[in-house]
This record gives structure tokens, sequence and C-alpha cells, in this order.
């Protein structure tokens, strides 16, 4: 009896120590960036962030390094938020007047949110379909034009995977503008990428905290790379010398 | 009886002593420095120290920039400092590891920003200092190995050894001027190795905390040169 029992514990605990050695980490980054130090651009900018992007996770199974787990959705409001705001005089949160959501956390509203390429197909540059925004209290926008941030890959790697000194992350989002009236003038791309260095970490129990740095940094980045390339994009430069004609972009941005 | 007390009394601190002596291997260091410009800091103002996170290997340490920053920050001599964290927010985002700016070109198209420039004057930066460079690990050699003897006792045996080297640079840049003033670089190198007769013990070369307390030392006297003048008694 006294043998099996402690057979059985050996087991069990043969067990937890193979499985501890294959890896894998699950992080949720609750996080979100400085404020932007830029010019603000001299318009009313409405603002979508739908659900898929709120509640963002990727997920991972890799038979050799284990199974990962980033949750990021909780980040994204508060980033996309901080650095919007210091980009625009004016900003304003909108959802979609076609679109109702069964979660009443959502929102003031109900919407059900479209997966991003969803959004593409009915709302996309070259769709020509409008898209209705309407305010979130369901009144009608007075804004230049809205803008749409959604993820479309998570990617990371660790240094046993890379033979490098780095975890790291990239998380490449899309951005879709829209003129007032909901009609896509572009998209474009936005890579954020960052990296923790092993030697930041101890030896034992390191994926997470490297894991959720290289996650941080990555977040980061993509805001930084959206508050000083923002207008360098094509689209938006069209966009703003709209909004120069109608004699709303005074102020010339940074 | 009261002299053999006395011996054991006697005995304790000396092997502390020599255990404390042997387990800091010896460190062999090289500092140098370049002055390409007059420094000071007058009221008010402070420094930064900052590593470079733009390559794909090689990264500096954490834990140097902070040990460099904190010691600077302390002792003979201590210059105010601003933590990295604290500029770079504050200067979010031109400062990140896509955006910092790389020559000096860079940094007065940084600052020739209003806002930038006026941010800066507000949180009182007046030097940037770069850090680059690694502490390394090479050379080793050796093996040790630990088993359990009847009882539980715990034992080992060999011989572990490997060579370190700390190699590190630093840019000075006067945020003021808009110039570099100057670069001072600090290496160390030195043998660590663990004997192990039963009991191993490791004596350790500390190479890195040697660099980052000369870097420091040097920073202090090269941004406030007259903290090498000697003292007038």
């Amino acid at each position: 009896m006294a043998a099996s029992r402690a057979l059985t514990l050996a087991l069990a605990l043969g067990t937890a120590f193979l499985g501890g050695c294959k890896g894998g980490a699950s992080i949720t980054v609750d996080t979100t960036v400085p404020r932007p130090l830029v010019d603000p651009i001299q318009a009313a900018m409405g603002v979508y962030i739908d659900e898929t992007l709120k509640t963002y996770v990727h997920e991972e199974e890799d038979p050799e390094y284990g199974d990962y787990r980033i949750d990021i959705g909780a980040s994204q409001t508060p980033v996309f938020a901080r650095v919007f705001d210091a980009m625009f005089e004016d900003v304003v949160y909108v959802q979609r007047a076609d679109r109702h959501d069964d979660d009443p956390s959502a929102g003031s509203t109900s919407q059900k949110t479209p997966a991003p390429d969803g959004d593409a197909e009915e709302g996309g540059s070259g769709s020509g379909v409008a898209v209705r925004f309407i305010g979130a209290d369901g009144t009608a926008l007075a804004v230049d034009g809205i803008i749409a941030p959604s993820i479309e890959k998570v990617q990371f790697a660790i240094p046993d995977m890379t033979g490098g000194d780095f975890y790291e992350v990239w998380i490449r989002y899309k951005l879709t503008l829209f003129d007032a009236g909901g009609n896509a003038l572009g998209e474009w791309p936005l890579t954020g990428y960052g990296k923790a260095n092993e030697r930041n970490f101890g030896q034992l129990g390191k994926q997470t905290p490297a894991l959720y740095e290289a996650t941080t940094w990555a977040l980061r980045d993509a805001a930084a790379e959206l508050a000083v390339q923002f207008k360098d994009q094509v689209e938006v430069q069209d966009w703003l010398a709209t909004l120069s004609t109608h004699g709303n972009n005074e102020g010339a941005p940074q | 009886m009261t002299e053999q007390r006395m011996r054991r009394t006697a005995l304790g601190p000396a092997l502390c002593v020599v255990v404390g002596l042997a387990c800091s291997g010896c460190v062999q260091t090289t500092v140098q420095g370049v002055r390409q410009a007059e420094t000071q800091i007058d009221s008010g103002e402070s420094i930064v120290i900052l590593s470079r996170k733009h390559k794909t290997q090689g990264e500096t340490e954490d834990d140097f920039v902070t040990c460099v920053s904190d010691s600077v920050n302390t002792g003979n001599g201590a210059l105010p400092i601003l933590s990295e964290g604290e500029f770079v927010d504050a200067l979010f985002p031109w400062f990140e590891p896509r955006t910092a700016p790389l020559t000096m070109d860079d940094l007065a198209t940084v600052i020739g920003r209003p806002l930038i420039s006026r941010r800066i004057d507000q949180i009182g930066v007046r030097y940037l200092v770069w850090i680059e460079g690694t502490t390394e690990r090479s050379d080793e050699s050796g093996s040790l190995n630990c088993t359990f003897f009847s009882g539980g006792i715990p034992a080992c045996f060999g011989f572990l050894s490997w060579e370190s080297g700390s190699n590190y640079e630093a840019s000075v840049w006067d945020v003021e001027r808009g110039m570099s003033v100057g670069t001072l670089s600090s290496e160390a190198a030195g043998t660590s190795f663990v004997p192990a007769v039963v009991v191993p013990i490791p004596v350790i070369a500390r190479v890195r905390e040697k660099a980052c307390s000369n870097m420091s030392d040097q920073i202090k006297t090269f941004i406030n040169p007259d903290l090498s003048s000697p003292e007038v008694p």
C-alpha cells in the first residue's frame, strides 16, 4: 500500500517536472502608453474600436515549445485612446449603426462586433459601401473622419526557437480611415515589435515575465509608430488636404 | 580552557576574512576617456543614463544601466539623475527603440521640435549618456559533480572555471549645446572558479560590478571635472 502511494507520488512528481520542462506561458497584458508628445491635428476624429479588438487573444500550441496564450485585448482601448487623444484636437468614440451587440458590458448601446475581415469586406477601401457610424449614445456624428484599428496577426518567438537573446513579439495592425460619411479612404498596416533580453531575467520562470515585457514593448512600439508616422500615409495626407480645403485644419500638424 | 576559548574566538573572524578574500576573484580593469568639449552641470540640471535598444544582439543589460545610474547618483560627487524610464516616458515617442536618435544630427532634428525642446527644459535634462556593451562569459572548463552520501549528506567534487569580460562604452551628449562632448569606456576581465572537495567554494570575478563602478566614477569626473582635482587640506 505504502509502496503504491510512493510510486504514485513519484509518477506525479515526474510528470509535473517533465511538463514544467516543456515551457509555455499565459499572459494577460493590461497596460497603456504615455501620452505622445505630438502637435494635435485640428480635426474631430471618430474612433471605432470593435469587440474583436477589445477581446483579442493569441493562442498557440507547439508540441516542442509548449502552449502559449497572449491576451492583449484589455490594452487596446487604453493604448489607442491615449494615442488618438494626443493626435487629434477632438476625439469621439463611435459605434457601427448596423451592428447589434448582445453583450451589455460592451458599451452603452448594443453591437455585435464584426470580424476585422468582415469590416474590410463591407466597408474596407475599394468596397464602395459606406459604413454608417453613430455616436456612443446613438446620436448622429459630427466628425471629420473615422479611424478603425484592427489586429491582423500576432507572432512571437523565444530564444529557444531563434537561438538569440530575445523574447520577441510582433503585433500587426490594420488601420482603416473613413471619411465623415463612412466611405473608406484607405487602409495600411502598422506593426509593433517588442523584445525582452533574456539576460534581464533569472534562470527559472522567466518565460512569463519576459513575454509580458516583450508584448508591452510591442504595444508601445505600435503606439509610437502610429503617433510618428500617421501623417506620412498617402491616404492621410489626402484626407488632411480635404480638411484644409474646408478650412478645418489650419494648424500645421507636426 | 580560557586560552582555548580565545583561540576559537579569534579563529572565527580570521576564517571569515580568508573566505571573504578568497571568494572574490581577481579582476583586471581598463578605463579610457576622450573629451571633445568642456562640461559643467548647473543647479536644476540632471543627466540620464540610457541604453541602446535597437540592436538585434548584444543589448546592454538593464541591471548594468541601473547600477551606473544608482552609482552616479550616490556617493562622493553624486550627480542628479533622471531615470531612463522617466525620461523616455516624458518624451514618448521620440526616444523609443525605433525612434531614438542615433547621431547628433538625429538629436538636433528631434530637439528642434518646439514641443520636445520645451519638455526637455521642463524636466531639466542636460546630458544624455548612451551606454553600449555587454558582459560575456567564455572559456568554461572543468566539471562539478554533486551527490548524496548515505544518510542524505550532500557532497560535491570537481573544479569549474570560466572567463568573464565586460566591455562597455558611453557616449555623452550635451542636449543644451546639441553636441557630443566625449566618450568613455570601461573594460573588466577576470577568471572565476569553483573548487569543490565536499563543499564547493565559488571564487567569482565580479567583472560587471567593477565595470559599473569604474564607469560611474568616470561619468562623475567627466561631467564635473572639479571632482578629479586633489583636495586642498
